[in-house]
């Protein structure tokens, strides 16, 4: 069991604190967000063969 | 106020028949913490315990409790754990238990400060805390001390704060609605538990008022990074985050900065007729010395003094002259302004056995949270030896309408068996009386008479000494209660 975890941290309340964590977190953010939208792409044509 | 010392060898372990479990612990199943008598107890299970260990042995961790920023915790032989627990901590008492809505703008932001601070300290030696919530504070006098012991655990590399978020919503928000826009929090945290959304807050920050600090990322980011994410489960959005390089320092960079903001959001809150109402409450010189001789005669005289509630305190005058005499006061006043100077005023004279607290006697805090006893009500809190009525009882019986002897059984009420009443009684002809019968139609105050009054009381107890002051209008009674 994670008892790190007993509380719902929210999805959002995680990432936007990268955002606020001044430039290297914005980066951060930033790595976060290409990866989602790469690995989108990457997935598209495997779904479709 | 010196931290207590816990006496660890004196006093034998309870045993698990004496144990009440703590209504307000539940949410975080590997602890649980219990009360015995006087004694707080904490249960933690094996993680816990794991954790506390490492935790006592840290480098950050002894400072904190040493300076009394967390409350005095010693580890109690293992046999002594409640069963189906593996370890127990004993905590220090805090005197009396008060809740985020009953504090005033500086001390929610103290608080918010002292949360953030053990925070800063925890991360570096590789610590954080699992939550961030108003309710992990509570108060030696005016001193904040972080008392949720079980909250700190090893942090894992790569995650932010799991607490950001309840830290938003019960701290940071109302602090910002204060600082912004001038509204008390206090109705706010007291409606809502788990404390102010991100969107309501949204809401209150249309137009440029986004621009305020703290306002554009905490507020407006915060809830739409969250809308969007909304479908993303915690545990994916962890290891993305641990992919892209999110590092301790970040988490200390944040935790800076939110430092650096809750540090600038100041609020005065704007003076009301209370704030200057002791200078304009009609007393007389003689008056107020025969009242303080008064009511320091009721304070060195016979019974227990560990709690003392002053109900109505307005500046603490009579907040401080109790100190001096019991273990701790409760200086209890509706305006969160009055509050608000008070509790500066006290932390400036460094008076530590003084709580002040924001609480409407007609409209006292209700039971809240889970089943509504998560959060324990005032009237389940109260039990004081000496209860403190100056100046009050006309606001409550003309000011507010509440019956006599409703307003007489309430004071009571509030005392602990054998305590003691010290109340004011301010005749109808008075001409502070006079002004709040004035707003009221003529005649529906007929029972709100001296000798109505004195009957009531001797319902209640017995009257051991009573004064008429000098200006003839006022009568003051030390009321022992029961029996």
């Amino acid at each position: 069991m994670n008892h790190l975890a007993y509380l719902d941290a929210g999805s959002g309340s995680l990432i936007v604190q990268a955002v606020i964590g001044g430039v290297a977190g914005v980066a951060v953010a930033a790595k976060l967000y290409w990866r989602r939208l790469v690995s989108r792409f990457r997935r598209q044509p495997t779904d479709q063969s | 106020m010196a931290i207590p010392h816990l006496g660890r060898s004196a006093r034998p372990a309870p045993l698990d028949a004496d144990l009440r479990v703590e209504p307000g612990s539940f949410r975080d199943p590997a602890n649980r913490v219990f009360h015995a008598g006087d004694d707080v107890l904490r249960a933690l299970d094996e993680t816990a315990a794991a954790h506390w260990r490492a935790l006592a042995g840290s480098a950050f961790f002894p400072p904190l409790l040493a300076a009394g920023k967390v409350c005095g915790t010693e580890e109690l032989p293992a046999e002594s754990a409640p069963a189906a627990w593996a370890a127990v901590l004993r905590h220090e008492r805090i005197p009396f238990v008060s809740h985020p809505y009953e504090w005033s703008f500086a001390m929610l932001r103290d608080a918010a400060l002292l949360h953030l601070e053990i925070l800063r300290a925890a991360l570096p030696a590789g610590f954080t805390t699992k939550d961030g919530s108003a309710y992990n504070l509570q108060w030696r006098g005016t001193e904040p001390v972080f008392i949720d012991v079980g909250s700190f655990a090893p942090l894992r590399e790569g995650e932010p704060w799991a607490g950001y978020r309840q830290f938003c919503q019960t701290l940071l928000y109302p602090l910002l609605l204060g600082a912004h826009l001038g509204l008390d929090f206090q109705p706010w945290l007291r409606a809502r538990v788990d404390g102010i959304e991100p969107d309501q807050m949204g809401r209150l920050f249309r137009g440029v008022r986004r621009l305020l600090p703290g306002v554009l990322t905490h507020v407006h980011l915060h809830g739409s990074v969250t809308r969007r994410n909304a479908g993303t489960s915690t545990a994916d959005v962890r290891a993305q985050l641990r992919a892209a390089g999110y590092t301790r320092e970040l988490a200390l960079a944040t935790v800076r900065g939110m430092e650096r903001l809750v540090r600038r959001l100041d609020h005065q809150p704007a003076a009301s007729h209370w704030v200057d109402y002791q200078r304009t409450c009609g007393y007389s010189g003689d008056d107020r010395a025969g009242k303080e001789r008064f009511v320091t005669d009721a304070l060195t005289g016979a019974g227990r003094r560990r709690l003392v509630l002053d109900l109505g305190a307005n500046d603490g005058r009579y907040s401080r002259l109790a100190a001096r005499h019991a273990e701790y006061v409760v200086a209890v006043e509706q305006d969160p302004a009055v509050v608000d100077r008070l509790y500066r005023a006290l932390q400036g004279e460094g008076e530590r056995r003084v709580l002040p607290l924001v609480m409407d006697l007609a409209d006292p805090s209700p039971g809240g949270g889970w089943r509504g006893i998560e959060r324990a009500s005032f009237a389940a809190r109260a039990g004081a030896d000496v209860v403190l009525a100056l100046a009050l009882v006309h606001h409550l019986a003309i000011g507010r309408n509440v019956p006599l002897p409703e307003v007489v059984s309430c004071l009571a009420g509030l005392a602990a068996p054998g305590g003691r009443l010290v109340v004011e009684f301010v005749h109808p002809d008075d001409p502070m009386a006079g002004r709040l019968l004035a707003n009221k139609p003529e005649g529906i105050f007929r029972d709100y008479r001296r000798d109505a009054f004195e009957a009531l009381l001797a319902a209640h107890g017995t009257v051991e000494d009573r004064l008429e002051l000098p200006s003839g209008t006022r009568t003051l009674y030390r009321v022992a209660l029961g029996g």
